[in-house]
């Protein structure tokens, strides 16, 4: 029997989230990246209004920074957080990138698993290569390793071979 | 290949029969062509043939030896079988425990560059009269502008019904497709919606031409509900399934049944979509008959028994078109399409397991497919369930797919749930989890979803019911997640 931590709902062993409230449940947690701990339901309403004032502000460096896989035009948005690995998981591997380049041929491409990050500060976004294999080029230069370099609207990132076109709208 | 002569193909069995199979096999054909049974002059030939492929097959060296010499054709599967487990093995404990099973089945890559199928495909078109105006005239251009796309191999059929059904576009070879063109253009609305005479006739068409090597499908676009004969459709969509037919629908607009639609599916293998702007009617029906095109191997179906101390709880499929599945053999699988996987999860509920035994079978069983490429399109491959048992529980986190999956079908089974709360009428309970799963909609992002379920749990406070249009944009929005992202984009 499992407990689940956030509704106390009563769980068959071997489940891996709650039937009742859809929460991750314990032992699983800091597997996947995409699961936030679900609010409690009393502040849904604060979470709506919230949603409301910031469609209304749109504050920049907030969701308005996404990445575009040149080869297949894919927009990956990078919302919600401030700092995003890229990189690429492999079946088996407990690293896993917040942004998983997997799907978009990250192996063929020489994609290291976990290849580089990018961070928000403030007004300014930077890229950061993370000691990758095949190294990283913004615009066709290297970067060095492990030093954040700041990224432009329209910039295009380069991890092997794989081209990441930054777009930041304001 | 059938026309190759073998061993296998003289015992009837596939290339990974057990040896169990083998035995059985060879028993019923020695009796059939026994010289003492068979009047057929041929017989004593064929008797010693059999005696000899079962001494070869049933002896393992001999067996691989007598393998080797086969041809590739025969020898290396068209499809290849992947499965994860959510635990690598299971707990003896006094205690149930859940397993989840991902099997993932693909086209073999080098047997994969194939043409595209032809199409033996019928589209049934409700044309009551709510079907009049934009949503009739997207349906007609679109289906036009399909016609256009065939190639001479295809055969395509259209039914349009009301209250009664009539052939507008009869199933055929050599069609002239300008005749077809301005047929379908001279559809117009008006009268009832009666499902099972459309079906009905779909039905007699896509059969008259059917094929092992086509893909045989019936798409079925409604906008309303029918009333009194479901079971006529669900039994039609039963003999549908044993001739190897397809059965899809789109559903326009909020008055559709669609569990209705979606258990013709299930039956079939096919799949139900919920459409709520007129426009979305070109871009998914598009989508189906590329998907239909794609076709590597169709009805693929899966043959199985479980253990007695195990439970098939939930099947699911997650591509390539996410849908309920049956939990009862035969489950229909669907299609595998070139390049995509074809994904199923599976929940089973084990018993407590006592005994001191080191593995467990949880399933047994067969995949069936149609590889519509082959001379011989009719394939098989053992599916057997094993996972070994321990005294601790296994410390490993379950795969990442599997949680991946999991994360977002136990949103669309909140939705279920919830509905089946409304039915019973704990309008309490079904408010609890649609405020659960709005909550988990909003972490995840899902801004508008999140508020069309918050707008129908206070829907469900006033009217005890959902409203029929929130109640499948739930769904159909929660089953959507299941998609991968990449998907959506990609288009033309």
């Amino acid at each position: 029997m499992i407990i689940c931590p956030n509704c106390r709902h009563e769980e068959i062993s071997g489940a891996i989230f709650c039937s009742e409230c859809g929460a991750l449940l314990e032992g699983i947690s800091g597997l996947t990246t995409q699961n936030i701990p679900p609010t409690p339901p009393n502040q849904i309403a604060e979470a709506m209004e919230e949603e409301a004032q910031k469609a209304q502000e749109t504050p920049y460096l907030e969701a308005d920074v996404s990445l575009c896989v040149v080869d297949t035009g894919q927009i990956i948005p990078l919302d919600e957080r401030e700092e995003f690995t890229l990189g690429r998981s492999a079946e088996g591997q407990p690293i896993l990138p917040d942004i998983d380049l997997a799907p978009y041929r990250a192996y063929e491409n020489g994609v290291s698993r976990l290849h580089a990050s990018i961070k928000k500060q403030g007004r300014q976004l930077t890229a950061t290569d993370l000691g990758s294999v095949n190294g990283t080029r913004l615009n066709g230069q290297k970067i060095p390793p492990h030093k954040p370099c700041p990224l432009n609207h329209a910039d295009i990132l380069t991890l092997g071979k794989l081209k990441i076109q930054i777009l930041i709208r304001r | 290949m059938s026309e190759i002569f073998n061993y296998y193909n003289l015992l009837g069995i596939p290339f990974d029969a057990t040896d169990e199979e083998i035995r059985t096999a060879y028993r019923d054909t020695a009796r059939r062509v026994h010289p003492d049974t068979s009047q057929d002059p041929d017989t004593a030939e064929r008797f010693i043939q059999v005696q000899k492929a079962y001494e070869v097959l049933s002896n393992p060296d001999q067996r691989s030896n007598y393998d080797l010499t086969l041809p590739a054709v025969f020898t290396k599967p068209p499809v290849l079988l992947s499965t994860l487990f959510s635990r690598s093995s299971l707990q003896r404990t006094a205690e149930p425990q859940l397993m989840y099973v991902l099997l993932k089945l693909s086209a073999n890559s080098e047997s994969s560059k194939h043409t595209s199928p032809p199409l033996n495909v019928c589209l049934v078109i409700d044309r009551s009269t709510s079907m009049q105006g934009v949503v009739m005239d997207t349906v007609k251009n679109t289906a036009i502008e399909l016609v256009r796309r065939l190639r001479p191999e295809d055969i395509i059929s259209v039914i349009s019904f009301s209250d009664k059904a009539d052939v507008i576009v009869p199933a055929g070879t050599n069609q002239d497709r300008a005749k077809v063109e301005n047929s379908i253009h001279m559809l117009n609305p008006g009268g009832g919606t009666e499902i099972f005479k459309g079906l009905e006739k779909g039905f007699a068409e896509v059969k008259r031409y059917r094929t092992p090597k086509a893909v045989n499908h019936i798409i079925l676009i409604t906008d309303g509900r029918t009333y009194g004969d479901e079971p006529a459709c669900e039994v039609l969509a039963e003999q549908a399934a044993h001739m190897k037919i397809g059965i899809s629908s789109l559903g326009i607009g909020g008055k559709w049944n669609d569990v209705f639609l979606d258990r013709l599916a299930t039956k079939t293998g096919g799949s139900s979509m919920y459409i709520s702007k007129p426009r979305d009617v070109e871009i998914l029906l598009k989508e189906k008959f590329r998907g239909l095109g794609d076709c590597f191997a169709d009805r693929a179906f899966l043959k199985f028994e479980v253990n007695p101390g195990v439970e098939l709880r939930y099947a699911f499929r997650l591509q390539p078109e996410t849908s309920m599945l049956d939990i009862n053999s035969p489950v229909q699988l669907g299609a595998i399409h070139q390049g995509t996987n074809l994904e199923v999860l599976f929940e089973m509920f084990v018993h407590p397991i006592s005994s001191e035994k080191g593995l467990l079978n949880l399933v047994k069983g067969r995949l069936f497919f149609d590889i519509l490429h082959r001379a011989d399109p009719q394939y098989s491959m053992r599916l057997d369930i094993t996972r070994p048992t321990s005294n601790d529980p296994d410390p490993m986190p379950p795969p990442r797919s599997i949680v991946q999956a999991m994360s977002q079908l136990t949103l669309y089974r909140m939705q279920e749930r919830a509905r089946q709360d409304v039915a019973k009428g704990n309008i309490k309970e079904a408010t609890r989890r649609l405020q659960f799963l709005a909550t988990n909609l909003l972490s995840q992002g899902q801004r508008d979803l999140a508020r069309t379920v918050l707008g129908e749990a206070a829907n469900i406070q006033q009217n005890s019911s959902f409203s029929e249009d929130g109640e499948k944009r739930i769904k159909y929005g929660t089953r959507a997640l299941l998609l991968p992202p990449s998907k959506e984009e990609k288009g033309s």
